[in-house]
């Protein structure tokens, strides 16, 4: 027989022990979907707060980070654009919009331009100020006139398989740019040349680099690094 | 021997402060070790092509047996989750102290500050007996009392790192994100020490104290003023209760 106190002692040691194996684990499997029901819930949280009248500003004293400005890019190789196989390098965007548009790089330079000092918010908890140039998505939005059916927007990039859908708000925010120069100079190909997503309202791993194509949709359809457990907003 | 005493403990703690309390531990068990996860994609301050200034283990990583999450996305995860539990949890315990009268246990007064000076001086010898006390001594009214106030700065600043776009202001009130992800740091090892001083104290000072979080009573005879208890420095109790023995186990 098991009296009272026999009984919190086993069951103190075995929660102890228990706890002790969950150290660095994921946790138990059925946390999952708990967790990704808070997910959402924290999404609604997010797109509440979310607005375009907020910006982000670098601080004064804040140093242009240039060559130390981290970059990643999920090929086994950096991925360049070669215009003698792959031809010219367009833009396109495309999908719920009355003008779907195919931009050459110098078309999309003649677009209205717009340079920000900004920080970008990384995932892992660093932060980096560059100053970017490019066009704002509300601009081409303008351009494409998006149907009203449209609610998300795909980035999708010619890096594998990288591309993260946005929610319309924060892709029609005022900071959210194609950008095509950094620090005053053309994008470098360790930036995602030619040109990029940027936006401080969104940390990094959403703002696709090598972009290629941007498509207005009336449905989500995930991203790279939402797919794999990041958070799908990863709002700022 | 008075024997309502020995037999009949008196209430301590209401159970919504005894739920609360174990509910926190958790909860803050889980934040720590998750938000160590989270640290280690980053374990230093400074902004990108730059230096920090006050952090002397810039780079180094968190041994990751003091972490939870398995990754930085399932350390996010976790941390965005249970971040709910520990403020849903704070207000309760902090809404029901407030109406139930608790408080008045709990909030300095004039005269603590020489408390806590006599106090010191007893744990340190040089002082014999046991100063007078309400509930809590002095030093524990302090750490009882700052608790759900750097709690409160741990909630800030991590509201003013998840979101320093949206939430701009209450980081530029800590200085920007970098000073804000700093401060969220320090009110992390803030509540870690006030934790580990106060698990230490429990069983250092008044284990007894133990079952008062748990059943709710407390036995007066046995409180460390009765017992003239210092850490790990007391007598045996007055009336020891009539039988401590484990029954033997039968076969």
């Amino acid at each position: 027989m098991i009296d009272r106190r026999r009984f919190i002692e086993i069951s103190g040691a075995s929660l102890t022990a228990a706890f002790l194996a969950a150290c660095d684990s994921m946790g138990p499997a059925g946390a999952k979907k708990l967790l990704s029901y808070v997910e959402k819930k924290n999404e609604g949280v997010e797109r509440f707060l979310l607005r375009h009248t907020s910006m982000d500003h670098a601080r004064r004293n804040a140093k242009i980070a240039g060559n130390a400005f981290p970059t990643y890019f999920v090929s086994d190789t950096m991925p360049m654009w070669d215009t003698a196989t792959d031809g010219e390098w367009t833009l396109q965007v495309d999908g719920a919009v009355k003008k779907p548009v195919r931009l050459t790089l110098d078309q999309l330079a003649a677009l209205p331009r717009r340079s920000q000092v900004v920080n970008h918010y990384c995932v892992e908890g660093w932060n980096a100020v560059a100053k970017w140039t490019g066009v704002r998505m509300s601009d081409l939005a303008r351009l494409v006139q998006p149907t009203s059916d449209a609610q998300y927007v795909d980035f999708a990039s010619f890096d594998s398989d990288y591309h993260e859908s946005w929610d319309m708000e924060s892709a029609m925010h005022p900071q959210t740019l194609v950008a095509y120069a950094m620090d005053g100079r053309w994008l470098g190909v360790n930036h995602g040349a030619p040109a990029r997503l940027h936006s401080p309202v969104k940390l990094g791993y959403k703002n696709t680099k090598y972009l290629v194509r941007i498509t207005f949709m009336p449905e989500r359809n995930g991203g790279y690094w939402s797919d794999r457990g990041y958070e799908w907003f990863g709002g700022t | 021997m008075p024997p309502s005493r020995a037999t009949h403990p008196a209430k301590r703690h209401h159970w919504i402060v005894r739920v609360t309390h174990w509910v926190n531990f958790v909860a803050l068990t889980l934040m720590v070790a998750t938000g160590l996860r989270i640290f280690n994609a980053y374990p230093a301050f400074a902004r990108k092509g730059e230096r920090f200034c006050c952090y002397p283990f810039e780079g180094r990583e968190i041994p990751s047996a003091l972490t939870f999450g398995g990754w930085l996305a399932g350390a996010r995860n976790w941390h965005f989750a249970i971040m709910w539990v520990l403020v849903i949890n704070a207000c309760v315990y902090v809404g029901f102290i407030y109406l139930h009268g608790e408080w008045r246990d709990l909030v300095p007064r004039r005269g603590d500050i020489r408390d806590s000076w006599e106090m010191l001086k007893f744990y340190t010898f040089a002082r014999k007996d046991h100063p007078i006390q309400g509930k809590h001594n002095a030093l524990q009214k302090g750490a009882y009392f700052a608790l759900p106030i750097v709690g409160l700065i741990a909630v800030l600043t991590g509201l003013a790192i998840w979101k320093p776009v949206e939430l701009s202001l209450l980081t530029n009130l800590f200085g920007g994100y970098v000073w804000a992800r700093y401060w969220h740091f320090l009110a992390m090892l803030a509540l870690v020490v006030l934790t580990v001083v106060h698990v230490f104290m429990v069983f250092a000072v008044d284990p007894y104290s133990l079952r008062s979080m748990i059943t709710g009573r407390y036995d007066e005879s046995k409180s460390p003023e009765r017992r003239n208890a210092r850490p790990l420095w007391w007598k045996k109790p007055d009336h020891p209760p009539p039988n401590t023995d484990h029954p033997a186990p039968i076969a």
